[in-house]
């Protein structure tokens, strides 16, 4: 599905992303994890054309994203809020994404009708602009956006910073849902290692620009990660607190 | 404390995106100002020769004490349009332990930091020290002064009053128009009492009677108090807030746009970005009021031709020139979901065609009540018209493919520069030069309507290779697109 061969970008003399080889497969669900500055959003980026590499290429199904159009219309992506057209209510930001899909208004209300869990009733018919969502009901207009395209390949950027636990929740299914039964290919960034195990059945470990892990999903997976997270720290095992107030 | 606001407000100032970040833009910036400054200046300074001429048969004090309530009146109304309300300024310190009478006094204050108040100052003093100064004494002339200092206080703070309100609720502006725009047509229109008469009959007095100088004082200071007192109650953020209570949004279709297709969609989510974003509505605003400059160059015979091919171009494509400087900019809030996004880019330049085209078609119909003036006017009008729809429409599209500078819709237009660059700077020179280059070689023969023919046919043959010309932006924005979304990142 994506191939990328000798992948670079620097700023200002830093070298912020460099991969050398990756391919992701039709189909794989693909967890990208690391701190901040790791390289995560940069990647996401040039995969989507969005800035240029220093070198490198990205290819989508053995074409070259760079220049092309194709790959649109069967990529869809939610990375922040700059994806959103602020001024338009939901629900004629869906309808235009729609619209740009071939799909008529009617057909948008269908689909929609299946994100009524995910969107909890506080997205359609609230009278809202949508710089007037909250940051999280942001996130689900852009998250429905992306799955109203039906997509082959569906990337998001931190999706379960923002958004509530029921909706976190909801969102693993869908997710999940798109993976297993409708074969899409799954590409999703994430502080959140519990979520991100858990989506995923590929994670990437990014650091300083670096892919330094990339380990299939098994039982060990989130101790391990949590192991590379947690440098230098000790937890102390069950020290029993002391109130000195009531101690005395 | 107010200290300390004063020099945060100073840095704010300074280091705003939209004083421009490159010293060439400040530099170029100021010797505009200068000039739009000392353009007043001059007014002000000759406005005794001015009024002697307009209006000769009367006496000079009698017409000036007379405009200068007609002028609050238009400034008032300006004002609303324009001004701005210094507001989440505050946001930072309303949960420190900052007394609220400071910030209260602080807003209030800053308020008063505006163009606005400066121009009455500058417009009027020359003349109260040429004529009133001699003729009536010092003190009348300071009296006079500190009248048209207070009222522009006065109208300073309604305005500002009236605006909070309209926050709140939207019928207090239309409601706050609406009266405005009756007063001035009880005078002019149904001449059921006059501006002037009013106005001469307190300034008129004020001559003799200085110390009627107290009234303008008490309204300034009246209002400064109402206001402070309204925002003192008010100290929470939605109702300090430029955004409106919210009322709710719903969502229209523009149907006539929908039959074509894709572009039509996009032109009509930019009609949109245009009526519900602050930025893009005033500078729509501000070009309907360009729609009477033509009254400044018609009314005098002395323009010739040659200055009507600018006023025609200029007023038949104000929106091109004043909406289509800052493109894509416009867009730089969600830029990167466009290019990601299933929009062909020929489709997306289209679109902006599109637009331009019924927005200056709606300006020329506009303008067509300037055939008072004669057939040839309309004629000039509708030549520069298609000059626009064939030629400035990519002139300013292939500009925009240079322009790399965010900006941030929810700010006003007025004295914004937020986003102004060396290329809007550069657009003017090829907008107002190439109709010369075509006309006045003609004009110079001796064949000026030969010079209109031949602006005509050139701005047809551009229409009619469009096809060509979107092609050419398209191939120019691939080369440029990273920097141009880059740009549009940094915040």
């Amino acid at each position: 599905m994506i191939e990328i061969k000798k992948l670079k970008k620097v700023y200002n003399g830093v070298t912020v992303v460099n991969v050398p080889q990756l391919e992701i497969k039709q189909g794989e669900s693909i967890g990208l994890v690391g701190n901040n500055g790791a390289g995560k959003t940069t990647l996401f980026r040039m995969i989507l054309d969005l800035i240029r590499p220093e070198s490198g290429e990205v290819l989508s199904k053995g074409n070259k994203v760079a220049g092309a159009e194709d790959w649109k219309s069967y990529t869809a992506s939610y990375l922040d809020e700059g994806f959103l057209i602020d001024y338009l209510t939901p629900e004629e930001y869906l309808y235009f994404i729609g619209g740009l899909h071939e799909q008529t208004n009617a057909q948008v209300d269908e689909h929609l009708a299946t994100l009524t869990d995910f969107f909890n009733g506080e997205i359609l018919k609230k009278g809202k602009y949508i710089r007037d969502l909250s940051k999280g009901n942001q996130c689900k207009v852009g998250v429905g956006a992306c799955l109203l395209q039906k997509p082959q390949l569906l990337m998001l950027d931190e999706p379960f910073a923002n958004i509530d636990p029921s909706t976190q929740f909801r969102l693993k299914n869908i997710l999940k849902d798109q993976n297993k039964n409708h074969g899409v290919t799954t590409i999703v960034s994430s502080h959140d290692l519990n979520h991100i195990t858990d989506v995923c059945e590929r994670i990437l470990l990014m650091e300083k620009g670096v892919i330094i892990k990339d380990i299939a999903t098994s039982s060990s997976t989130l101790a391990d990660l949590e192991e590379y997270f947690g440098v230098g720290q000790t937890i102390p095992a069950n020290t029993p607190i002391i109130d000195e107030e009531e101690n005395h | 404390m107010i200290g300390t606001f004063f020099n945060h407000e100073l840095k704010a100032f300074w280091r705003s995106k939209n004083t421009g970040k490159s010293i060439g833009v400040k530099v170029v910036m100021g010797i505009l100002l200068l000039l739009l400054f000392s353009y007043v200046l001059i007014f002000g300074l000759f406005l005794d020769k001015i009024l002697g001429k307009v209006l000769p048969d009367s006496d000079l004090t009698v017409t000036f004490c007379g405009i200068i309530l007609i002028y609050f009146l238009i400034d008032l109304l300006l004002r609303l349009q324009l001004q701005e309300l210094p507001t989440l300024k505050v946001q930072p310190y309303l949960h420190l332990p900052v007394r609220r009478n400071s910030i209260v006094g602080y807003l209030a204050l800053t308020a008063l930091l505006s163009f606005f108040n400066l121009w009455p100052i500058v417009l009027f003093t020359p003349f109260i020290l040429k004529v009133i100064l001699p003729a009536a004494g010092a003190i009348s002339a300071i009296a006079f002064i500190i009248s048209i200092i207070g009222l522009s206080v006065f109208n300073n703070y309604l305005a500002m009053y009236i605006k909070r309100k309209a926050n709140l609720n939207g019928w207090v502006f239309l409601i706050a128009a609406a009266v405005l725009i009756l007063i001035m047509l009880g005078d002019f229109m149904w001449h059921i009492y006059s501006v002037r008469n009013i106005s001469y009959l307190f300034f008129g007095n004020l001559i003799v009677k200085p110390y009627l100088v107290l009234l303008p004082i008490l309204l300034g200071v009246a209002m400064y108090w109402l206001n402070f007192l309204y925002l003192k109650e008010n100290l929470y953020l939605e109702e300090l807030g430029s955004q409106k209570a919210s009322a709710y949004k719903s969502s229209t279709e523009i149907p006539v746009l929908s039959r074509f297709g894709i572009v039509g969609d996009l032109a009509a989510n930019e009609i949109k970005l245009i009526l519900r974003n602050k930025r893009s509505r005033s500078t729509l605003i501000i070009g309907l009021f360009f729609m009477f400059y033509g009254l400044i160059f018609y009314t005098q015979a002395a323009y010739g031709e040659t200055i009507k091919i600018f006023v025609g171009m200029f007023m038949t494509g104000i929106f091109i020139i004043n909406y289509g400087q800052f493109m894509y900019s416009w867009q730089s809030s969600h830029f990167d979901g466009i290019l990601v996004s299933k929009i062909n880019f020929t489709d997306f330049l289209k679109a902006k065609y599109l637009l331009f085209t019924i927005a200056s078609t709606i300006a020329f119909i506009l303008t067509t009540p300037y055939v008072y003036f004669g057939w040839r006017i309309i004629m000039i009008h509708f030549i520069m018209y298609l000059w626009n729809l064939g030629i400035n429409i990519t002139i300013v599209l292939f500009f925009a493919n240079r322009n790399y500078k965010r900006i941030d819709l929810s700010k006003g237009a007025a004295m914004n520069w937020e986003g102004v660059g060396a290329t809007q700077l550069l657009l003017s020179l090829p907008l107002i030069a190439l109709p010369y280059l075509v006309y006045l070689p003609f004009k110079y023969a001796g064949y000026p309507n030969l010079g209109f023919a031949a602006i005509a046919v050139v701005a047809i043959i551009f229409i009619l290779t469009r096809n060509f010309w979107i092609k050419k932006l398209e191939e120019d924005f691939y080369s440029k697109r990273f920097k141009i979304a880059e740009g549009f990142r940094n915040k």
